[in-house]
């Protein structure tokens, strides 16, 4: 009787699992594309469209008017827009420049900020190479752990960042302390180099994990045939693992230059408005409720961000199509010395500094209050905990790991679905793949906008009124800022797997949809990880939707509680308060991605 | 107030079973409504105004609702970026719900800004209702029009550390001279208030032909902009310059932390300080107008301005209110407040902001 039953168990079970696989196959990845693009619709271009659409609008009539006059303003455009706006005086413009001896060419708001967010770029390219380099060459006891930690300075505010990097490297920081010892000093207050430094700090991480996501993939049996052909190893590396890692570390640099193009506080707080940027200009505009402006500058700075993503897709496609079995061996970060060895040394030492010093002085921070040791800020913590009316931090914290969560279960499926849908060739796929990431393109400023207007205000239909808000909505819309990252962290390796793989599987007797699960996937499993982390840094350190959301007054987040506590009137200008709440986001953020990548680990081996 | 429908996109059965989980079960932004015979009072503020037990937001709650039988006073903060007022301004134009009643934490040129955009009238005239308007500091009435009235007000003005300076500056002249030289740490109007106040004074001060000018100077001698008050403040405790445009309350935290008051001394440039009195209104569409005015009002009451400007690190706007305990020792007030009124403000103040915020980042 019994083992009747369980035969007709397991034949109704796996009745069941084909029919599963059956629907997920009738679904597929055509399907939760779809699916994405139904939340994207809602979450973001819906919402955005009813804010950009001001750019191309004059008195309610079609028009180019708003974008043209930003274009030919050359307080945005330097010598460019006079250019625009009279073609005819361009070559008369350049003999009298060459006549007064080409003089700086005035480039504007826009070319500054393109300015900044390359030496930004080359700054995370600089630190973040190496560090990747260190993990994926070495074995150290907590190189997992180090990995994990790289995404946390993500999710930290620019204000925390500002009070690190002041006490850190500021006129009177700890570091000219130490540097006053051998009768130096820098003095790199309100300058370029904090700006860059500080923009560094936060997307060197970027490049790291993308890079590292990429070879952990690299198939390690091409460097040993090519060796055993007589290639010296520095020529294997070359010829064999660059070509593979590269679409991966070029994603990485694309969206660090996407961020530093767009980047706001952080360069205010420290470098002041001398070195404002195009975000804001939107910012200011917007809040005066300038709309068409706003707007304007919004499209002119999300295209110049999609063009560089089209352009990016082109080369992303030519990684080569070499399927990782085996990765490349770990030599012992301890051990006799040699040049390699020192030189990490030398790395983690930089890295020290960078990364550990201004955390290190938030925390410290956060310790101290009027300049002497004190728990009065934790205190603090305690009496908004305990008391009524403001900012619970349990709350916050138990808000931010839900949401981020759940933003990461949908961004997974959407990055993955939306990889692997744009992938291949062909400029209509790359066309739609820059388009999707608009995301990360289009101005936070104006996302907000679009999602108080689109979300919150809502829409009359058939009687009722539609309105989105509250924590389905704000998982939705990390879900939609964090999935970029997954489709760019997969899409890489997803084009190396080779099709033949997938073919055998098929012939074996797999639907697509087991196929992809148990040959695909596996294969792209560490850029999965990788975009998951990003995600979930995205959704915790997420402010500008977030705050707009919110509307039932509970559901704040570790950020929106920062930010209600150094607005606190009790607390004055101080940022002690706030710094022990930094401190608690630092702690709970890398508790987090220490356990979400352990488990990620486990699945990914 | 419009009461509508409201359904919940995105399922609702998957929104509550999130919400469930996801805080402290906090009220929903539209209200219960006239059930029980209670009415309620929806007060738009920012969130620091409610913040705690000791928020001026939690004793208007108290007092008030015990001073009106079967009445509920309820917050609501829809913060959504750097202005409260601009959301209104955006619900009003598309035509949403307002969904409050009164309106507290306005300031002046947002009040230009509701004027600028809206035909219709975002809040009602109600100066001559209140028993108390008549109270508000002549020197502080910004609204011809009787909509907005001060509750309190800060009074902007730059902080120096006497300790390091040689001799403290006197006058806005003052601060060009070249041994100020890199010391002076001021906002960005374009989002802070603080920031935004010391450029309006320096208009008061060079009028609007001069104020461009001044700022050249200024440049010449390197003044920071930076983006808050907070981060200029960062800057300036951590000794990277000696002065900062600041509160002329400072010496109230200095104190309370124990610090050297010396090293936050309030200097009033031309024995003036800059007024930044913060208003309440009343929505024009409350369904609720009388009960609105007589908050209105009650806000204005000696009792009151004895008690909310206080709490929230400001001085009362009436000639009635007054400061108590060590907050009244160490608060100073300018010997000659000024502030720009609607009228000076109407107009011109974007475009003054504009040109200011071009002439700082001269790329």
């Amino acid at each position: 009787m019994v083992p009747t039953d369980r035969t007709a168990l397991s034949r109704r079970l796996d009745g069941a699992r084909t029919h599963a696989a059956g629907v997920a196959d009738a679904i597929g990845a055509r399907g939760a594309f779809l699916a994405t693009c139904c939340v994207l619709l809602v979450v973001f271009y819906y919402p955005v469209g009813t804010v950009l659409v001001a750019a191309f609008t004059r008195g309610g009539d079609p028009s180019l008017a708003p974008l043209w006059a930003t274009l030919t303003d050359p307080f945005y455009f330097g010598a460019l827009a006079g250019a625009l706006a009279d073609p005819a005086s361009v070559p008369g413009a350049i003999a009298e420049w060459a006549e007064a001896g080409f003089p700086a060419v005035r480039t504007g708001l826009f070319g500054f900020t393109a300015f900044l967010a390359l030496l930004g770029t080359a700054g995370a390219v600089a630190v973040g190479l190496p560090g990747a380099y260190v993990l994926a060459r070495y074995e150290f006891p907590g190189r997992e752990t180090v990995r994990s930690l790289t995404v946390v300075p993500f999710v930290l505010p620019a204000i925390m960042v500002a009070v690190g990097f002041t006490t850190m490297f500021g006129t009177n920081g700890a570091l000219n302390d130490v540097l006053s010892l051998v009768g130096l000093s820098v003095d790199v207050a309100f300058g370029l180099p904090i700006v860059v430094a500080a923009l560094t700090f936060y997307n060197a991480p970027l490049v790291t994990r993308f890079v590292v996501a990429a070879t952990e993939t690299v198939d390690v049996r091409a460097v040993e045939t090519a060796r055993t052909l007589g290639a010296p190893r520095w020529r294997a590396v070359v010829d064999v693992v660059v070509p593979q890692v590269l679409p991966s570390f070029l994603a990485g640099v694309l969206i660090v230059f996407v961020f530093d193009f767009m980047a706001f506080p952080i360069v205010l707080a420290l470098g002041g408005l001398r070195l404002a940027t195009v975000e804001v200009w939107i910012y200011s505009l917007a809040s005066d409720l300038r709309i068409p402006e706003a707007a304007s500058l919004a499209v002119l700075e999300a295209a110049i961000t999609l063009a560089l993503t089209y352009v990016y897709l082109r080369v992303e496609r030519r990684g080569g199509r070499d399927t990782a079995t085996a990765s490349v061996p770990r030599v012992p970060l301890l051990g006799p010395p040699s040049a390699g060895r020192l030189l990490a040394l030398a790395y983690a030492c930089i890295a020290l500094v960078l990364y550990v010093g201004p955390l290190a002085s938030m925390v410290a921070e956060s310790l101290t209050r009027g300049g002497s040791l004190s728990a009065a800020n934790y205190a603090f913590l305690l009496a908004q905990q305990l008391g009524s009316g403001g900012a619970r931090p349990t709350v916050a914290v138990s808000n931010s790991l839900l949401f981020a969560v759940g933003a990461v279960a949908l961004a997974v499926p959407m990055g993955v679905s939306v990889a692997v849908v744009t992938g291949g060739e062909g400029r209509l796929r790359r066309l739609s793949g820059a388009l999707l990431m608009a995301p990360l393109a289009v101005s936070g400023v104006v996302t907000g906008i679009g999602l108080l207007r689109g979300l919150v205000f809502g829409v009359d239909l058939f009687g009722y009124h539609l309105a989105v808000t509250g924590p389905v909505a704000i998982v939705a819309a990390h879900a939609v800022g964090g999935y970029p990252f997954v489709v760019r962290n997969v899409a890489p390796l997803l084009a190396r797997v080779e099709d033949d793989l997938v073919a055998a599987a098929r012939t074996l007797g797999a639907g697509p949809t087991r196929a992809f699960r148990d040959v695909t996937l596996p294969l792209v499993a560490p850029g999965v990880v990788a975009g998951a982390a990003f995600a979930f840094a995205i959704s915790v350190g997420e402010f500008n939707a977030t705050i707009v959301l919110a509307r039932d007054g509970a559901s704040y987040t570790m950020p929106i509680a920062l930010e209600r506590y150094l607005s606190n009137p009790s607390v004055g200008p101080y940022l002690g308060p706030a710094a022990a709440m930094g401190t608690v986001l630092l702690v709970v953020t890398a508790a987090s991605f220490v356990v979400v990548e352990r488990l990620g680990g486990r699945w990914e081996r | 107030m419009r009461r509508r429908h409201y359904l919940r996109a995105a399922g609702a059965t998957a929104a509550v079973a999130l919400a469930g989980c996801a805080g402290d079960g906090g009220e929903t932004t539209t209200t219960a409504g006239t059930a029980s015979g209670t009415r309620t009072l929806t007060v738009a503020t920012y969130p620091s105004f409610v913040d705690g037990d000791g928020s001026p937001g939690a004793w208007l709650k108290r007092e008030f609702e015990a001073a009106h039988d079967g009445v509920a006073v309820e917050w609501t903060t829809p913060s959504s970026g750097s202005s409260n007022v601009a959301e209104y301004v955006q619900r009003k134009r598309r035509g949403a719900a307002i969904d409050a009643d009164v309106y507290v934490g306005l300031n002046t040129d947002e009040l230009v800004l509701i004027d600028r955009e809206l035909d219709a009238s975002l809040f009602a005239a109600i100066g001559d209702d209140l028993s108390h308007a008549g109270d508000v500091r002549e020197e502080l009435i910004v609204d011809p029009e009787g909509r907005a009235l001060p509750y309190d007000t800060g009074y902007i003005t730059p902080v120096v550390d006497a300790t390091t300076l040689d001799a403290v500056p006197e006058t806005f002249d003052d601060l060009l001279d070249s041994r100020y030289r890199g010391d002076l740490l001021t906002e960005n109007a374009q989002s802070s208030d603080t920031g935004k106040a010391f450029l309006l004074h320096t208009i008061h001060e060079k009028g609007g032909d001069g104020y461009l000018d001044y700022w050249r100077g200024l440049l010449d001698n390197d003044v920071r902009v930076l983006d808050t008050w907070q981060a200029a403040y960062n800057a300036y405790t951590a000794g990277e310059a000696p002065m900062v445009v600041s509160y002329s309350n400072d010496q109230v935290y200095a104190a309370n932390e124990g610090r050297d008051l010396d090293a936050y001394e309030v200097v009033f440039l031309n024995d003036e300080g800059y007024a930044n009195p913060e208003s309440t209104a009343v929505f024009a569409d409350s369904d609720v107008p009388d009960l609105a005015r007589s908050f209105v009002d009650f806000v204005l009451s000696p009792a009151a301005q004895d008690v909310v400007p206080q709490r929230n690190y400001q001085f009362p706007a009436t000639t009635t209110g007054s400061l108590s305990g060590t907050y009244a020792e160490y608060a100073k007030t300018p010997p000659t407040p000024v502030t720009l009124t609607y009228d000076d403000l109407a107009g011109h103040v974007s475009e003054w902001v504009e040109q200011w915020s071009r002439l700082i980042a001269q790329h």
